[in-house]
């Protein structure tokens, strides 16, 4: 008996030793994408995915990195909720990603930031902008985006200097980034001589907004900052049209996308003001205009949403490191785009570096108005 | 002060629309005890379809006559849900009657799950937008509040349906059988009606009905979402409980009420507090009439 299965046992051995001696090199390398493909902000989420996905075929096609080596995308929807985001935290990391390329609304970068700390993965978030993320004292966190403290400071001397508006009012909606860059908008405008009205949040899952806008047409202010998502955005512009506001609408950089209008009709969303990092087609660089094209070559249409071309860059900075380090170890990693990264031609722009707690340098906001025929024009 | 007549005008709106969903959710639990979970989602695909039947119209070049192509397509919305939901009783409640109250419960929560995934598969996980301007832009102001033509025609269409409703139960006799089946199957079959049709009605008008508002949601808000149904679904059924489930008045009631209190717990106080205020009211006044507003004392069986 044992003599008939010696023949077959030992070929099987061989085959298995032959097999598992595959050269490690040709590997590929298992980058994470959190996004939120379903739920509330499906519109960024499925075209930052596009953008990661032309980077990593970019990058495959020139032979990948590492000894050529492939990027494989794993990718995660965290459908925009925080329990879902912890799930995907941890199934990325039980997959054996090496970084993580999310996500995008700062509700869901924070419990999973958590999750991929302990793990020592790195993360760079495309869009998350809360402050608050990065004062955890993360080693491994790092974004390519701006910070809200910032954009508050410019939302509030935008409104007091260029629209003039000596009384506003602050809506946002509860979420971190929200509530983060609302409260650091009203500070720096109270600093600077403005009225704060009111500072109230709506529910985001609420469709009939006039209760509170009827209540804050009757404070009368000047301006009304909103600092929400772009699905509240748009109904609230419609709906203050309905009700005949007049006061001038600021919306912050979640709602710099054409969905926005879209869900406002363009009689509701002109004239409305949007606080942002520069868009698509102002940033400028060589980098920037080459990845507009081929986004557009590829897909149809250029990128709409500024994060979109964001999630390129953030998977730009992982692959840079990677290369620059010869290795995927995201310790060594980190420390690389800690101190040596510096003036990088990225996509969204000249990426100076990033500080010690994994900021970008070099804070650019602008401010748009939705124009009569739909379109994000400077504002300046 | 001056922004009351606005706030309850805004609330008349919001909560007709809750109204009109809770009709179907007390309904349904008036002749079969359950609290068919997946009524929200029968509103929202309403919303859908609806959506779909305006594009196949503004397509077929019908935009001229968009206010007269409303009617057709309503009604068609509210058959095809009909259907759906006679089917989602066939489907996945009836097998389950003689299990006991929870069985269909859970199953109700898998048929929402079921259509929230297959209305997101088959019409992408975006918002849509309901194409504009399809009532013309007609606004009166009565005492600094502006009321849209459309939001009148909505509010007037809401009242229609449930006064429709109301009518047919208490003035038929299929209206009569339905209160009967509400109140004991046995005795009503005893007294020879055919239970098994009496709930098949009911899961033909709750549907229709929750459809009907998903349409006019679509067109008054424009923007429409997968998971709307649950988010309707959840005020709806608690306006329902709080008018006293089972009762249609009491749904109608429930409905508006809660609106107006949503409305004007955010206008004097803030809307990030609104939901807690609407729902400590909701409780204070279930501790004082347990069975809700309008709800029956019950005599229990000895």
């Amino acid at each position: 008996m044992t003599r008939k299965l010696l023949v077959p046992l030992s070929i099987l051995l061989v085959v298995a030793i032959v097999a598992g001696c595959k050269p490690a090199a040709k590997e590929p390398i298992k980058i994470g994408l959190q996004l939120p493909i379903t739920g509330e902000y499906a519109y960024e989420g499925e075209g930052m995915t596009k953008c990661a996905e032309l980077i990593a075929e970019q990058v495959n096609k020139a032979g990948g990195i590492l000894g050529g080596r492939k990027i494989e995308l794993v990718k995660c929807d965290d459908m925009g909720k925080p329990d879902e985001s912890s799930k995907c935290a941890n199934q990325l990391v039980s997959a054996g990603v090496v970084a993580v390329v999310g996500s995008y609304s700062s509700t869901c970068t924070e419990p999973a930031s958590e999750i991929y700390n302990e793990a020592g993965i790195l993360q760079v978030t495309p869009s998350s902008t809360a402050t608050r993320l990065s004062q955890k004292g993360f080693k491994r966190f790092f974004r390519v985006c701006f910070l809200d403290d910032r954009q508050g400071l410019f939302a509030a001397k935008f409104m007091l200097e260029k629209l003039g508006a000596k009384k506003a009012v602050f809506l946002h909606d509860n979420s971190t980034y929200a509530k983060g860059l609302a409260e650091w908008a009203e500070k720096y405008y109270k600093e600077a001589g403005g009225e704060s009205l009111l500072i109230d949040a709506i529910n985001p899952e609420d469709t009939d907004f006039k209760p509170i806008l009827t209540k804050i047409m009757e404070l009368k202010p000047d301006a009304v900052y909103f600092t929400g998502y772009h699905p509240q955005g748009g109904l609230l512009l419609k709906q203050s049209k309905e009700l005949g506001a007049k006061f001038k609408w600021v919306m912050g950089n979640a709602c710099n996308n054409p969905e926005l209008i879209e869900i406002a009709g363009l009689d509701a969303a002109k004239g409305c003001y949007v606080t942002t990092e520069p868009l698509p087609k102002d940033i400028p660089g060589e980098a920037a205009k080459k990845f507009y094209n081929d986004f557009k070559a590829k897909y149809g249409e250029p990128p709409a949403s500024i994060w979109w071309v964001m999630t390129a860059d953030a998977l730009n900075v992982i692959v840079e490191a990677m290369k620059a380090t010869n290795s995927t170890d995201p310790a060594k990693m980190a420390e690389y785009l800690h101190t040596e990264f510096k003036n990088y031609p990225g996509v969204t722009g000249t990426i100076i570096g990033f500080d010690e707690k994994g900021d970008r340098l070099g804070t650019v906001h602008r401010a748009y108005v939705i124009t009569e025929s739909g379109e994000f024009k400077l504002a300046e | 002060m001056e922004q009351l007549p606005q706030q309850i005008i805004n609330g008349l709106t919001i909560g007709s629309f809750y109204a009109l969903i809770a009709l179907g959710y007390t309904m349904v639990y008036g002749v079969l005890k359950l609290i068919n979970f997946a009524h929200g989602d029968l509103f929202m695909l309403g919303a859908y379809l609806g959506l779909t039947l305006i594009g196949v119209a503004i397509g077929a070049g019908m935009s001229a006559n968009m206010l007269l192509s409303l009617v057709p397509i309503l009604l068609a919305v509210m058959a095809i849900v009909a259907m759906v939901g006679v089917a989602l009783e066939r489907v996945a409640y009836r097998p389950l009657y003689r299990a006991g109250r929870l069985p269909p419960v859970v199953s109700a929560l898998g048929a929402s799950i079921f259509l929230q995934n297959f209305v997101m598969l088959t019409y992408g996980a975006k918002y849509r937008v309901y194409p504009k301007g399809i009532f013309p832009e007609v606004l009166w102001t009565i005492g600094g509040a502006r009321l849209y033509l459309e939001q009148i025609i909505m509010l007037a269409l809401a009242c229609l349906l449930m006064a429709g409703l109301y009518l047919f139960v208490q003035r038929t006799r299929v209206g009569t059988a339905m209160r009967a089946v509400a109140l004991d199957h046995d005795t009503a079959r005893l007294m020879g009606i055919d239970v098994y049709r009496i709930i098949v009605l009911v899961f033909i008008i709750g549907p229709a009905l929750g459809a009907a508002g998903g349409v006019m949601v679509g067109i008054f808000y424009g923007r429409i979402y997968f998971t709307m149904g649950w988010t309707y679904g959840l005020k709806a059924f608690t306006a329902a409980i709080l008018g006293g489930i089972g009762n249609i008045p009491g749904a109608m009631l429930g409905g508006v009420l809660l609106g107006i209190i949503e409305a004007l717990a955010t206008g004097f106080v803030s809307d990030a507090w609104k939901n807690a205020i609407a729902f400590f009211i909701l409780v204070l006044i279930l501790i004082l009439r347990p069975t809700g507003l309008l709800g029956e004392r019950v005599a229990e069986k000895l």
